[in-house]
């Protein structure tokens, strides 16, 4: 009965964590595609040939003339002088020439003495280049190569075999790119910034004040006002921010109201980095606070009446009852509520994504977002697989320890039972 | 309901007036109620531009119901696509997770122990991040642009959660039942369809609704691994809409946004009791 379970989530949940790994040590991108590649002598190949071969380079990058089977059946179809080929088969069977002047040169000195317009058109058939043509195996490559009169050693073949690959290859290229840019330093203090006020601010602090205030108000009251800061969690995402740029716009709610006073509209969205990051906070905060305004009121519920009782004939202040007898009994939930969180805000871009996504220029990109952006949606096109697979194992070692650590604090084995019907 | 305005008023009543609270909190509260009550005022009505008070009554916003937009799917396509999405996650949650709850309550396997561990950890573990492999893996086995291929995804993400739940519900209900259909020679089986199953239909239900609602407000998932115009849900859309800088008009991404809400709304004022369990309880491991 299990099976249906342990199987979905092995394939759709365990592997992909897997995948995860496996790609980050990849270079794959929408250029090479993310199955197996081809050997193609790309002009970007012969660039990249250059700084170690540069006569190879040279050589490849020019038509080469052979004279081989496949050119002499050509031209006997052309039904030229039948000598023309029965000279060229019997004297220069498999001559290379690497240039069309020796290539024809050789051919007007051939005993039929063919016409300057024949000599091009013999010519002509025994053009052979193997630029941009594409090889589905290596061998393939290198026969070609050798056909055109390119000898390599083992050594010289791995390196343009290296060069004119197409698809992926293993690398660690990606973790020294997470490591060494200032980009990603960036994006990572963007990303703690974020979790670490939008934590404090609003999935704890805010969610207390929620928790305790609605405490404090008669039960109807208390229900409507849970209901309005659930709103945000049940509303989808989408409506969600979409409310928020409609209140933000520059002809939103905010521009209009402040234009009553005279000020002159403005996106406040995206107009800076301050304004994005502040509305960003807000509308992830709302959505954050409403867990933790959950938690904490159960929790609260939880406490003995008898407490607050005792506290308020001893004359304590709201204040003080709620510094000395609410929170210290708070702790536990606190403690899971940041755990929790700080979880789902390192891996959840869904609202920036839809409100800012990541702007003005980059200054509210966060790690996941970028890696969003690096793997699976940008404008230069170019979708670079591998790179964006290492951003997020970071996340994804991260998730792991963090959630492990979780395991621990809320001890998980109390949680388990022994069944009682032995089978 | 019948006791707790008593244990609450208990608690307000003594010292303290609850007043200053209520002000202060409503005036927090007042951004939210301003962005929902326009969300639903600016779909019947249209603004003179530089004003906040709506001046006539329009329904052009709503056109989008009977008109398919050019280059964007028909709406009805989208809301069944929608429709199918969630109720098929729904399907597969309820089925695989009651099975898997019930074993990891009640019957001795091997490493359950582990298994327990290994879905709480899951549980906790933000599945977003693997979106980018399960990306690549769906278009190597061809389920890429397909709501099957999204469908199986989400159900798998949500799994943890839903085994984890199902097992704490197993584990209210008392072994007793259990005994007595062993002890007359039902197998485990038929003890579990016939006789417990039913003792948990409220939480089954409540664990229904939670995946409907999670699989109808869900974004990234679909608008990654399922774009395309056949299988376009109604999220994907709606942000399609909005991203669009050639139509821009708040008026219909609102009324297409209340479209798209009203459902979740209506289920989520019938059955806010069920639910209420899943959101505070079910998140707390």
């Amino acid at each position: 009965m299990i099976a249906p379970a342990a199987v979905m989530i092995f394939l759709f949940f365990l592997m992909p964590v897997v995948l995860t790994a496996i790609f980050a040590m990849t270079n794959m991108t929408t250029a090479t595609g993310i199955s197996g590649g081809a050997w193609q002598v790309t002009q970007g190949a012969i660039n990249r040939l250059k700084a170690d071969m540069p006569d190879l380079a040279g050589g490849i990058a020019e038509p080469r003339f052979v004279i081989d089977e496949e050119g002499l059946a050509a031209l006997e179809a052309l039904k030229l002088k039948a000598g023309f080929s029965t000279e060229l088969r019997a004297s220069h069977m498999g001559e290379v020439f690497p240039s069309r002047r020796e290539a024809e040169r050789m051919i007007k000195a051939l005993k039929d003495r063919p016409s300057t317009r024949e000599v091009k058109q013999i010519s002509d058939l025994f053009n052979r280049s193997v630029l941009n043509t594409r090889f589905e195996t290596r061998d393939g490559l290198m026969a070609s190569l050798k056909k055109l009169g390119f000898t390599l050693t083992p050594a010289e073949q791995e390196t343009v075999a290296t060069a004119t690959y197409t698809g992926w290859v293993w690398t660690t290229e990606n973790f020294r790119i997470i490591g060494n840019s200032p980009d990603m330093a960036q994006i990572f203090l963007n990303t703690a910034f974020y979790v670490s006020v939008t934590l404090l601010l609003f999935n704890v602090s805010y969610a207390l004040f929620l928790a305790i205030t609605t405490h404090y108000m008669p039960a109807s009251t208390a229900s409507i006002f849970r209901a309005i800061w659930l709103l945000p969690r049940i509303t989808p995402v989408v409506i969600y921010v979409l409310m928020w740029k409609w209140l933000t716009w520059d002809s939103g709610f905010i521009s209009m109201f402040m234009g009553q006073f005279g000020y002159p509209a403005k996106n406040y969205l995206l107009d800076s980095a301050y304004n994005a990051w502040f509305f960003v906070i807000l509308i992830n905060g709302f959505i954050g606070a409403s867990m933790g305004m959950l938690v904490f009121s159960s929790a609260i519920k939880a406490i003995p009446q008898t407490q607050f009782h005792a506290s308020e004939v001893d004359g304590a202040s709201r204040w003080q009852q709620v510094r000395h007898v609410i929170l210290p009994q708070l702790r536990w939930p606190i403690l899971f509520v940041t755990c929790y969180q700080t979880l789902s805000l390192l891996a959840s871009f869904n609202e920036i994504l839809l409100s800012t996504r990541g702007g003005p220029g980059r200054a509210t990109e966060v790690w996941s977002l970028a890696a969003y952006h690096t793997a699976l949606n940008n404008y230069t096109g170019n979708l670079e697989y591998g790179l964006g697979a290492a951003m997020a194992l970071v996340l994804v070692v991260v998730g792991i320890v963090l959630s492990l650590i979780y395991l621990r604090i809320f001890r998980y084995d109390t949680l388990i039972s022994k069944p009682l019907i032995e089978d | 309901m019948a006791e707790k305005p008593q244990i609450s008023s208990n608690t307000t009543s003594a010292n303290f007036s609850s007043l200053p609270v209520i002000l202060l909190l409503g005036l927090f509260s007042l951004p939210l109620l301003v962005m929902y009550a326009y969300l639903f005022i600016d779909t019947i009505s249209d603004t003179e531009a530089g004003s906040l008070i709506p001046n006539e009554f329009t329904l052009r916003h709503w056109s989008f119901l009977w008109e398919t937009k050019a280059g964007k799917p028909n709406i009805w396509l989208v809301t069944l696509n929608t429709f199918i999405f969630a109720s098929c996650i729904t399907g597969v949650i309820l089925t695989v997770s009651s099975m898997a709850g019930y074993v990891l309550s009640r019957l001795n396997v091997p490493a359950r122990g582990f298994f327990l561990a290994g879905v709480m950890v899951l549980h906790a573990f933000p599945s977003v991040t693997l979106i980018i492999a399960i990306f690549i893996v769906l278009q190597w086995i061809g389920l890429y642009n397909s709501l099957i291929g999204v469908i199986l995804v989400k159900a798998a993400v949500e799994l943890p959660l839903g085994i984890w739940l199902m097992k704490g519900f197993y584990d209210t209900v008392p072994w007793e039942i259990e005994m007595a259909g062993t002890v007359d020679g039902a197998s485990r089986f038929t003890v579990w369809r016939r006789l417990v199953l039913p003792q948990i239909k409220p939480a089954v239900m409540a664990l229904g609704l939670f995946s409907f609602l999670t699989g109808w407000s869900e974004f990234i998932m679909p608008q990654v691994l399922a774009p395309g115009a056949k299988v376009q849900v109604l999220s994907v859309y709606l942000a399609g809409l909005i991203i669009d800088d050639n139509n821009f008009d708040f008026g219909t991404f609102k009324a297409v946004g209340v479209f798209y809400v009203v459902p979740v709304l209506i289920l989520y004022v019938f059955f806010q009791k069920h639910l209420m369990n899943i959101y505070g309880g079910g998140t707390k491991g």
